[in-house]
C-alpha cells in the first residue's frame, strides 16, 4: 500500500478531523435519536457523531435515492413549458457507514450507471464521499459474510476505518478518500506493521463470531433457478406477510420507484417516489387487471430477483448485502433469511 | 423550538429541523415514526426501532404518512362564500362570520369531529359545543358502533373491561379474533398475532369471509353478517359447561345467565374452543371495528365479554381485550367528549363527577343533555361546525348527507384538505395537517402520545387547536392557551385519565391513561339473537372506506388501489361466493338483482373465493349503490336473481 493510502488517527484527534470535514462539506453520520434509536443525520458538530452504535435501521440509501426526490420543475413561461432540473448540488461526506451499506451503494451504482444511466442518481452519488467503519463484531441480525459484503471490504469505499482500540486505521481506495484522510493533517500518522496486523486479526475474529446467523444462498439459488419450488410454499409464506413494503424501502439494494407530478405555484414538480414490488398496486394495470394479484406471486417474484442464478449472473452478486434490516422491519415473518431457509428446506414453517 | 448546540435530537423527540418523532395518524395502533422534511415539506419517514409499538415496523400506510400533507389539495387561506363562490378573506373576517353563523343557529347546531383531530382539538370542539353553543349534538364518524362495543364490554366487566396490550396479545396461548381483515385494518395487531402463532398460540377467527388470519386459525367460525351473536352464544354455552365441570365459584349473575341459556346444546367445535379458553393461562380477544348498528354491536360485545368472564379471562392480567377503533384518534375523540351522549371524561351518560369537574374547569354549566348522532345532526341542525372530516365519505348514508350539507344554512369547515365537504362550506378555516402541528393522540391501547410539528402549515393555515381556541373566544368563552400543551393541561383537569399524559415530559414513549376503578364482573341473562335466516344475506364489507380519507386519497402511493377499484366498478359490485355465482349462472360483471323488503337494486357480480355460501358483501366504498336494498340496516336478507 502506498504511504498516502493508509494511516492511523488517534481517537482524541477524531473530533478535529471531523470539524475540518464539516468546514468543506455536509457531513452525515449516525446520530442519537429518541430513546436509543440511531439515525443517519446531517451533523452540526463533531460531538454528534456516534462511533459505537448499531447500524441505523434506515440505510444511507436516501442520500442517493431520497424517499421523495424532486427531479424536474415544470413551469409555464410565455406560453411555453420550461423545464428546470432540480439539482441538489451539495458535496457530502457519509461518515461511519458500515460495510454492508457501502457494498449496497456499489450495487446501486451498478444498476443506476448501466445504460441508459440515471443522471439524477449519479449526480448525487458522485458528490458523496463514503467513509466506512468496518465491523469488529457481528451485528444483531446481520449476515454480511454470506453476501461478501462484510465485515470489512476491499473496495467500494473512499475511505475504510477500523477501530484498533486507541486509534482508527484508515485505508483510502480513491483520490477522494486520500484527500479526506489528508484533512486530518498532523493527526494522521503512518500505519505501523502492528496496526495492519491488528486489523487483519480483528477481521478474522469478527468473521469467526458470525456463527449461526447465516443465510445459505447456494442451495436456495439452485432450487429457485431450476423452478423447483412448489407454489404452495409461496402461498403459505404470503399468509405471514402483511404487505407493508418495508423490506423494499429499507433494503440498501432495492431501488424500485414511481414518478408523480406535484402541483406547485406556477407549475409542477416531477418527483421520484419510493415504491415496493410487494404492494398490490405496483403491477396494477389501467384496465384493473393485476398480473401479480396474489401476495404469493409478489413474494415469489422478489425472491427470484434477489436470489436466482439468472440475476446473479447478470449482476455479479446476490441482491442482498446481509444487513439484516428486513429482519428488523418485517411486519410479519417473511424476511429474506426466513424465505431463503424455506426455499432450501422446501417448506414454509411460519 | 430552541436547539441545544451539539445535540442533534432533543430528548423530547424534536430534531435538528430535519426529522421529528411523531405518531402515525392512520389506524389507531399508535406506531412511532420519524418524519423527515425537505424545503419545508414532508419528504419521508423512518420507523422508530425502540418505540414499544412500532419496534422498527410500519405498515404500508405508515410508510406513506408523509405523502398526503405534501401532495394533497391543501386549504391555505380562510374562505367565505359570497355570491355562491368561495373567496379568500382574512382570518378576522372568517372567524367572525363563523362565530356569528354558529351562534345565530344555536342550539340547533352540530359539532362534528374526526379521527384526524388531536386530543386537544377534540376537547376544544366539545367545549365549543357544550359550553359555548349550548348543544349536545357532538359526534365523530365511526364513533357510535365503537362506543356501543365499549359499553357492551363494560356492562359485564366494568369501565376498564377493554384493557391490555399488544404484548399481552403476543404472549397469549389462545386468541379470539372477531371480524376484521386485520392486515388491511390494523396490521400492527396482525404482527402480534403472527408472533403468538409462531410461539404455538391457537387462533380462533369469527367472520363471514376467509381472510388471511382465518386461514392461519386453528378454528375458523363462519358466520352470516348480523348473526355473529348466535356463534358467540354457542361459545358461552360451551364455556358454561366447562365451568360447571370445573366447579368454580359462581360469578355474580351466573345463575341467571345459565338459566337463559338452558336448552342450548353446544356444538363440538364450540366445546373445543371453550376448552382451549378454559385451559389457557392467557386468552385474549381482538374485537375489530364493525359496521353493525349500535344495538347489535353492544349485544355482541356483551356476549363476548361474558364468554371471557365465564372462562376466567375477563380482567385477568395477561389476558387482553383489545377493542380496535376504525381509525386514528377515535378513542381520544370519545374520551374527550366528541360524542352526543356523554361529557368529556364521563364514564356514561349521567356522570355527576364529570359534570362537576367541567363546571369547575369551564366556570359554567355544561350542556348535559343527550344530543343527536352524526347522521341525525347533519339532517336536523341548521348550522354545522365540521373539523377534519369529509362527511359523505365517512358516514353510512353518503347521498342523504350530501343533500343535507347542500341545504345547511351555515356550514363551517375546518380542514387541511380540500374535501367534498369543504367545497360545500360557507366558511372555510384552513388548519394544519399531520406533521405541521403539536398535540397528542390516544392509541387503542390507551397510550397517549405526541404528534409533532416538523414543518409549518402552508401559507395562512394555522394549527387546529389554535383556530378552535380563537372560535371559542369569539363565542364568549375566555381562554388563554398559548400552546397545545396548555390545552392538554386543562384537559387533565377535566379528564383525570389524562393527568399522567399532561405531566409527561416527552422524553419517553407517551403515557398510559389512568385506568378506571375495577367494579367487578356482572353477568346476566343475554338477549336472544335474531332468528336464523334461510337465505342469502347482504352486508357491507368493512366499516370504513379508506379511499375517501384524505390521508389516503391524496397519497400517490396509497390511493392507487382505491382509485383503480372505483374505475373498475363504476356502478359498484356485489361480492358473492363462487358456488353462488355458479348457481346463478353469473360471471364477473354480470348483473345480479337483489331484492329485499326495502327495495331492489341491480349490481355487477364480483365472485370471490373467500366468501361463505350465503354471504353477499358490498365494499363499504360502494355502499351508496346498495343503499335502497339495505334500507338503513347493516345486514339484510335478500333474494337474488340473475339481472
Amino acid at each position: 500500500m502506498r504511504q498516502q493510502d493508509v494511516g492511523t488517527i488517534a481517537k482524541p484527534d477524531l473530533r478535529e478531523w471531523v470539524e475540518r470535514l464539516l468546514a468543506e462539506a455536509e457531513v452525515i453520520a449516525p446520530t442519537p435519536a429518541h430513546g436509543g434509536d440511531v439515525l443517519f443525520a446531517t451533523i452540526r458538530s463533531a460531538d454528534e457523531v456516534l462511533w459505537d452504535f448499531e447500524n441505523p435501521l434506515a440505510p444511507p440509501k436516501p442520500l442517493v435515492l431520497p424517499q421523495t426526490e424532486p427531479l424536474v420543475r415544470i413551469r409555464r413561461r410565455n406560453g411555453r413549458l420550461a423545464l428546470e432540473p432540480v439539482d441538489d448540488a451539495r458535496p457530502r461526506v457519509l461518515l461511519n457507514a458500515r460495510s454492508c451499506d457501502v457494498k449496497g451503494m456499489a450495487f446501486l451504482r451498478q444498476m443506476m450507471a448501466a445504460e441508459p444511466a440515471d443522471e439524477a442518481w449519479l449526480r448525487r452519488a458522485d458528490r458523496l464521499t463514503l467513509v466506512s467503519l468496518a465491523c469488529n463484531d457481528p451485528c444483531r441480525q446481520g449476515f454480511c459474510v454470506c453476501c461478501d459484503a462484510g465485515p470489512s471490504l476491499r473496495e467500494g469505499y473512499d475511505l475504510q476505518l477500523t477501530d484498533l482500540g486507541d486509534r482508527l486505521l484508515a485505508e483510502a481506495a480513491s483520490e477522494r478518500g486520500r484527500r479526506t484522510l489528508a484533512a486530518a493533517g498532523r493527526a494522521l500518522r503512518p500505519a505501523r506493521e502492528q496496526d495492519l496486523d491488528r486489523r487483519a486479526e480483528l477481521e478474522g475474529e469478527a468473521r469467526r463470531r458470525f456463527g449461526r446467523e447465516t443465510c445459505h444462498f447456494g442451495s436456495a439459488m439452485r432450487r429457485l433457478s431450476a423452478g423447483r419450488v412448489e407454489p404452495e410454499l409461496w402461498e403459505q409464506a404470503s399468509d405471514w406477510c402483511q404487505q407493508c413494503g418495508a423490506c423494499s424501502y429499507l433494503c440498501p439494494v432495492c431501488y424500485c420507484f414511481s414518478v408523480a407530478d406535484r402541483r406547485e405555484d406556477g407549475g409542477f414538480l416531477r418527483c421520484r417516489l419510493w415504491d415496493s414490488c410487494q404492494l398490490s398496486a405496483f403491477t396494477l394495470e389501467a384496465s384493473g387487471h393485476n398480473p401479480r394479484h396474489q401476495p404469493a406471486e409478489r413474494i415469489k417474484r422478489r425472491l427470484f430477483h434477489k436470489v436466482s442464478a439468472q440475476y446473479y449472473r447478470r449482476d455479479g452478486s446476490v441482491g442482498c448485502v446481509g444487513c439484516g434490516r428486513c429482519v428488523r422491519a418485517c411486519l410479519g415473518t417473511t424476511d429474506l433469511p426466513a424465505l431463503v431457509a424455506a426455499v432450501r428446506e422446501g417448506t414454509w414453517n411460519g | 423550538m430552541a436547539e441545544k448546540p451539539g445535540v442533534p435530537h432533543h430528548s423530547d423527540g424534536a430534531a435538528n429541523g430535519r426529522a421529528a418523532l411523531t405518531t402515525c395518524p392512520f389506524c389507531s395502533c399508535g406506531c412511532g415514526l420519524y418524519i423527515h422534511g425537505e424545503a419545508g415539506v414532508l419528504a419521508g419517514v423512518t420507523p422508530s426501532e425502540h418505540h414499544p409499538v412500532s419496534q422498527g415496523r410500519l405498515c404500508a400506510r405508515g410508510w406513506a404518512a408523509h405523502e398526503a400533507p405534501a401532495w394533497g389539495e391543501r386549504l391555505t387561506e380562510p374562505l367565505l362564500r359570497r355570491d355562491g363562490v368561495l373567496r379568500p378573506v382574512g382570518w378576522e373576517e372568517a372567524l367572525a362570520h363563523a362565530a356569528e353563523g354558529l351562534r345565530r343557529a344555536a342550539p340547533a347546531v352540530g359539532v362534528l369531529g374526526s379521527a384526524r383531530a388531536t386530543n386537544e382539538e377534540c376537547y376544544l370542539l366539545a367545549r365549543i359545543g357544550r359550553q359555548a353553543l349550548g348543544t349536545a349534538n357532538l359526534d365523530s364518524a365511526h364513533r357510535s358502533s365503537y362506543q356501543a362495543q365499549l359499553d357492551g364490554l363494560a356492562l359485564v366487566g366494568g369501565p376498564g373491561a377493554a384493557q391490555g396490550t399488544l404484548d399481552d396479545l403476543e404472549a397469549s396461548e389462545v386468541i379470539l379474533l372477531v371480524e376484521g381483515d386485520l392486515t388491511s385494518t390494523h396490521p400492527r395487531v396482525g404482527l402480534s398475532i403472527l408472533r403468538a402463532l409462531r410461539r404455538g398460540a391457537r387462533l380462533v377467527t369469527v367472520g363471514s369471509s376467509r381472510t388471511q388470519f382465518a386461514r392461519l386459525a386453528a378454528e375458523h367460525v363462519p358466520v352470516v353478517p348480523g348473526r355473529e351473536r348466535e356463534a358467540f352464544l354457542g361459545l358461552v354455552a360451551a364455556a358454561l359447561e366447562s365451568r360447571e365441570r370445573a366447579r368454580t365459584e359462581a360469578l355474580p349473575g351466573e345463575a341467571e345467565l345459565r338459566a337463559g341459556l338452558a336448552g342450548r346444546t353446544p356444538l363440538e367445535p364450540e366445546r373445543r374452543v371453550a376448552a382451549w379458553f378454559a385451559d389457557a393461562p392467557r386468552a385474549s380477544l381482538v374485537l375489530g371495528p364493525t359496521n353493525a348498528d349500535a344495538d347489535e354491536a353492544f349485544e355482541s360485545a356483551r356476549v363476548l365479554a361474558t364468554l371471557l368472564a365465564v372462562s376466567g379471562h375477563l380482567r385477568r392480567p395477561g389476558s387482553a381485550v383489545l377493542l380496535l377503533p376504525a381509525r386514528g384518534n377515535l378513542r381520544g375523540a370519545c374520551e374527550l367528549g366528541l360524542t352526543p351522549d356523554r361529557l368529556p371524561g364521563a364514564r356514561g351518560p349521567f356522570d355527576e363527577e364529570a359534570l362537576g369537574r367541567l363546571r369547575t374547569v369551564w366556570g359554567r354549566e355544561p350542556t348535559p343533555a343527550t344530543g343527536l348522532d352524526a347522521e341525525a345532526t347533519v339532517q336536523l341542525a341548521s348550522a354545522l361546525l365540521v373539523f377534519a372530516e369529509d362527511l359523505p365519505g365517512a358516514l353510512p348514508s353518503p347521498g342523504a348527507v350530501r343533500a343535507a350539507l347542500e341545504r345547511a344554512r351555515c356550514l363551517v369547515v375546518l380542514d387541511a384538505f380540500l374535501t367534498p365537504t369543504a367545497r360545500l362550506a360557507h366558511v372555510v378555516l384552513p388548519v394544519a395537517a399531520f406533521g405541521e402541528t403539536d398535540g397528542t393522540v390516544t392509541s387503542f391501547e390507551g397510550r397517549v402520545q405526541r404528534v409533532r410539528r416538523l414543518v409549518a402549515p402552508p401559507r395562512s393555515a394555522r394549527p387546529g387547536w389554535r383556530v378552535l381556541a380563537d372560535l371559542l373566544e369569539r363565542l364568549g368563552a375566555a381562554t388563554s392557551f398559548r400552546s397545545a400543551d396548555d390545552v392538554l393541561a386543562e384537559v387533565a383537569g377535566a379528564v383525570p385519565a389524562y393527568a399522567d399524559a399532561a405531566q409527561a415530559d416527552g422524553s419517553g414513549w407517551g403515557a398510559a391513561l389512568r385506568l378506571p376503578r375495577d367494579t367487578g364482573i356482572a353477568l346476566g341473562p343475554l338477549e336472544a339473537p335474531s332468528p336464523p335466516v334461510a337465505g342469502p344475506v347482504l352486508a357491507w364489507d368493512g366499516a370504513l372506506d379508506w379511499g375517501s380519507d384524505p390521508l389516503v386519497a391524496f397519497s400517490p402511493t396509497l390511493r392507487r388501489d382505491h382509485l383503480s377499484r372505483r374505475k373498475l366498478h363504476p356502478r359498484g359490485v356485489v361480492g358473492l361466493s363462487l358456488g353462488m355465482a355458479q348457481q346463478l349462472g353469473v360471471r364477473a360483471g354480470d348483473p345480479v338483482r337483489l331484492t329485499s323488503s326495502s327495495g331492489e337494486t341491480t349490481l355487477p357480480a364480483g365472485p370471490r373465493g373467500d366468501l361463505e355460501p350465503d354471504v353477499l358483501l358490498v365494499p363499504y366504498a360502494f355502499r351508496e349503490a346498495a343503499a335502497v336494498v339495505m334500507g338503513g340496516a347493516a345486514a339484510r336478507e335478500v333474494r337474488l336473481a340473475r339481472g
